[in-house]
């Protein structure tokens, strides 16, 4: 009888009250700004692979096509920035790779 | 008839003039197939964003065009077989703007409905009218 309900409690109970008690100072997340489809935002929708300027804006420093969890853009828009960028490549437009 | 964007990339050894020069040839190939230019930009010699044939700048000519496929794939292959031209692109653009006129036209329907909104309450399945089965 003591064994059993000894054995209930270790495991859950403990774990449970721990981090309650470090719960106060919790530091879990930084506040997070919601981003939003540059391309939904502003209504455009033809992404335009001539329109160098606007690309640029999803091109790091190392070339690469900025991906969608950090600028947001929506899976649409992505995916038309996407060929546009590409195309661009292929006129020289944009890099495909920089160092 | 398709509607196209055409890029050309000619040499940097040759003057402006003479890349002109060079890049109508590949229109008059276009129009001689047909075709009709739309909208004509030389953007000039511009710097290349990696070398191509150890070149750093080209000068690009880009044209819209409406013409038949044939004419444009037979002005493509000649590019590539030309060794004044770095690089070409053609890419149709008709459908594409037809789909994204479309999008606009819709958000824009959109957004013009969206002021008086009425939250439409979900009709109540009614399943009252039980099927009637009569079993002994």
């Amino acid at each position: 009888m003591r064994m059993g309900g000894g054995s209930g409690r270790p495991g859950g109970g403990r774990g449970a009250a721990g981090r309650d008690g470090k719960g106060g100072p919790r530091k879990k997340f930084f506040v997070r700004r919601r981003k939003v489809c540059k391309f939904c935002a502003e209504k455009l929708e033809y992404i335009d692979w001539k329109d160098v300027k606007l690309l640029q804006g999803f091109i790091p420093e190392r070339g690469k096509i900025l991906p969608r969890r950090i600028s947001g853009t929506c899976a649409l828009h992505q995916r038309k920035l996407q060929t546009a960028i590409k195309r661009a490549r292929s006129i020289a437009l944009l890099p495909y790779a920089t160092d | 008839m398709r509607l196209y964007d055409i890029v050309v990339l000619v040499t940097p050894d040759l003057n402006d003039e003479d890349a002109t020069k060079v890049a109508a040839e590949y229109k008059k190939i276009l129009t001689d197939g047909g075709a009709t230019v739309v909208k004509e930009e030389p953007w000039g010699k511009r710097r290349l964003a990696f070398p191509i044939q150890r070149k750093r700048d080209a000068h690009y000519h880009y044209w819209q065009v409406q013409a038949e496929p044939a004419a444009v794939a037979e002005a493509e292959r000649r590019m590539g077989l030309s060794d004044q031209v770095l690089r070409h692109l053609a890419v149709r653009v008709d459908e594409e703007l037809k789909r994204s006129a479309k999008m606009a036209e819709r958000l824009r329907k959109k957004a013009a409905k969206r002021p008086p909104r009425p939250a439409p309450a979900a009709a109540a399945p009614e399943s009252a009218a039980a099927p009637e089965r009569s079993e002994s």
